[in-house]
């Protein structure tokens, strides 16, 4: 049985459609981050599971039991708000305790799991404080142990790491990615930074356009990306895409021309598209590779080296003016300005239909 | 550091400032000082404050006889009434505006921001006929109804209350409270600033009234202290009683004197947000 089921859910403000028939079935304790752009309508997605907002249309089921009827206190889910949302004139620990008092769990029950929450996210010392005194990642811990004791069967998180700073952020990724462990219950995050997104999900939603592009592990989506949203959105630097020409041949597998007459052998199967049609071609960075130019596929000019250590990404300009984001090694010589050689890996290449759907390389062999 | 902070003035405007607190404590200084004279003194010449000798007699007398004790309870009745009544009703009507969802609420709104245009002059009048009938005159609800109706504290709590984020309704809605506790335990609290400010600002109005209760109270038993004082006055002021008169007068003062000291930062806070708008 799914843990959470969403059928068919739809949601307009007035005349503007948010979200437009979401279907999506959670297994067991999985962690789902729903991704997208601003927009994209995930957050309103969360909201209508938490009971926040209610749907227009659709169901919404939690462990087989229909949840979209039933006030947010008794739906059995709990919450991380964006802002941690903390009462600011009560102490942690009746911040912590203030949902298990209405729900009347008794005086030991909630010194016992407020304690036991505390103790799991280091908050002992802070139980007496109001918010007003805490650090931004206490603050953020307290907003967590008030979910984490209500003991809900699902976790909402709202964008929960976008309050802190870098370093903070990491760390809390990581407590984040600890916490689900010890907790019995299926997590969804909304989040629009995809490197949030794949380092704690097991499965990712990429939304945009009021509905679901993708549903797949974070691997599913970076490397076999259901359309070009998705290949652009997911994956930094982004994907390159760059208009190209299906060329006549025998072989099994597609072969294209760009617009600057460099040609690629992809693997991407002949047959699945239509020799007609206009096609991009999508390059993630890691397949264009920056070589000397008399060994090089096709040259082009750096317009910004990007230097992160261990390599280097070179977002440089094809004849004809094309975009393109290749990578380097870490110590790598490439200036702005610089005419540079690429070589294609055309064997990883993704071809696009002019509708966006995608068609993807056949492994090798 | 907040001292340090502080701006310091300049010799001139330290003057000016010692100046204006001059010209503004010294009849309140004099009137203290006319209070501990006897009345006696004050019939030759109220140049004689500034001397000696001073007593006490006039403040007996209040204690003793006068109504003035019976006025100031009255006055405390109906300014903590009126306060009272505008807190608990300008706070549920603020959520109500700021939170719920109900037909007609913008409009209703409207209705309440226009009765911030709408002079007493002109409803006091109907009010008096509507009281006379309805049996009110020389009552303390009749006293304390009228300032209840107060558009100012409708409109200052709601726009307090918007100013609350609405996560933490959806917080409390989360953690399984009602409406009614999310108002009492979550919101309410937060609105600390806000009752204080308007609770001091009503009190005082309440107090300092002096148009209604001259209508409404017609008997000495109800009148507030700013009726009965000013009775008083009509009667005594040119005549044998003006330490005593002035004793009244700092005898009505101190409940006032111990709201501003007790209130000072919000009412400061007020002030200045108001020069600020």
């Amino acid at each position: 049985m799914p843990s959470l089921e969403l059928n068919d859910v739809g949601k307009a403000y007035g005349a503007v459609p948010v979200l437009d028939g979401v279907s999506l079935a959670m297994e067991g304790r999985e962690f789902v981050a729903f991704l997208g752009p601003s927009g994209s309508g995930k957050s309103t997605l969360l909201r209508i599971i938490a009971g926040l907002e209610t749907a227009d249309r659709g169901e919404v089921w939690l462990e087989g039991r229909r949840i979209d009827m039933l006030p947010p206190g008794e739906r059995g889910v709990a919450m991380v708000f964006q802002h941690y949302a903390l009462y600011p004139h009560m102490t942690v620990f009746e911040n912590m305790a203030f949902g298990l008092r209405n729900a009347g769990v008794l005086r030991e029950e909630i010194a016992a799991r407020v304690g036991e929450a505390a103790r799991v996210l280091e908050i002992e010392s802070q139980l007496e404080k109001k918010p007003g005194q805490l650090s931004g990642g206490q603050r953020q811990r307290v907003a967590i142990g008030r979910a984490i004791v209500k003991q809900p069967r699902l976790f909402l998180l709202d964008e929960p790491l976008s309050n802190l700073d870098a370093a903070l952020r990491m760390r809390t990724r990581v407590e984040l990615a600890q916490l689900r462990q010890r907790v019995d219950a299926a997590v969804i995050m909304v989040t629009h930074d995809q490197a949030e997104a794949m380092t704690l999900a097991d499965r990712i939603v990429v939304m945009a356009d009021r509905r679901i592009q993708q549903v797949g592990t974070p691997m599913d989506i970076y490397a076999r990306p259901a359309n070009s949203f998705v290949a652009r959105f997911v994956g930094s630097p982004a994907m390159t895409l760059a208009p190209v020409t299906l060329l006549d041949g025998e072989g099994a597998h597609a072969r294209v021309r760009l617009a600057d007459g460099a040609e690629i052998q992809t693997r991407v199967p002949r047959g699945s598209l239509d020799p007609g049609a206009a096609h991009d071609i999508g390059l993630r960075p890691e397949h264009v590779h920056v070589v000397a130019t008399d060994a090089a596929t096709l040259t082009a000019k750096a317009d910004l080296v990007e230097r992160l250590g261990d390599r280097t990404f070179v977002y440089a300009r094809l004849g004809g003016d094309l975009p393109i984001t290749a990578e380097d090694a870490g110590d790598s010589r490439v200036r702005i300005g610089d005419t540079i050689g690429l070589r294609i890996d055309g064997a990883a290449a993704h071809l696009f239909a002019a509708n966006g759907t995608a068609h993807h390389a056949e492994a090798a062999g | 550091m907040s001292a340090a902070a502080a701006p310091r003035l300049s010799p001139v405007a330290l003057m000016l400032v010692i100046l204006g607190a001059a010209i503004m404590a010294a009849p309140l200084l004099w009137t203290l000082l006319l209070s501990f004279k006897p009345n006696a003194d004050l019939m030759r010449d109220s140049g004689t404050a500034f001397s000696a000798p001073y007593t006490l007699e006039n403040y007996a007398a209040i204690l003793q006889g006068s109504s003035l004790v019976r006025w100031l309870v009255n006055s405390l009745i109906v300014s903590l009434g009126t306060t009272i009544g505008v807190l608990i009703l300008a706070s549920l009507a603020g959520y109500g505006f700021a939170r719920l969802d109900f037909p007609f609420r913008r409009t209703l709104f409207v209705f309440v921001l226009l009765g911030l245009a709408v002079p007493e002059q002109a409803v006091i009048l109907p009010r008096h006929q509507l009281f006379a009938w309805l049996g009110l005159h020389n009552s303390y609800p009749g006293l304390i109804l009228p300032g209840l109706v107060g558009p100012f504290g409708v409109f200052f709590m709601t726009q307090y209350f918007r100013a609350i984020p609405k996560e933490l309704d959806e917080a409390a809605m989360l953690d399984g409270a009602s409406r009614l506790t999310i108002f009492w335990k979550v919101l309410l609290p937060l609105t600390w600033p806000a009752q204080a400010t308007l609770g001091v600002f009503t009190f005082l109005g309440s107090w300092n009234d002096y148009w209604w209760p001259l209508i409404s109270a017609t008997r000495s038993d109800r009148f507030t202290l700013t009726i009965g004082l000013a009775s008083s006055q009509m009667n005594y002021a040119q005549t044998s009683g003006l330490g005593f008169l002035m004793a009244q007068a700092v005898f009505a003062s101190v409940p006032i004197l111990i709201v501003y000291v007790v209130f000072q930062k919000q009412i400061v806070r007020a002030m200045a947000g108001t020069a600020a708008r």
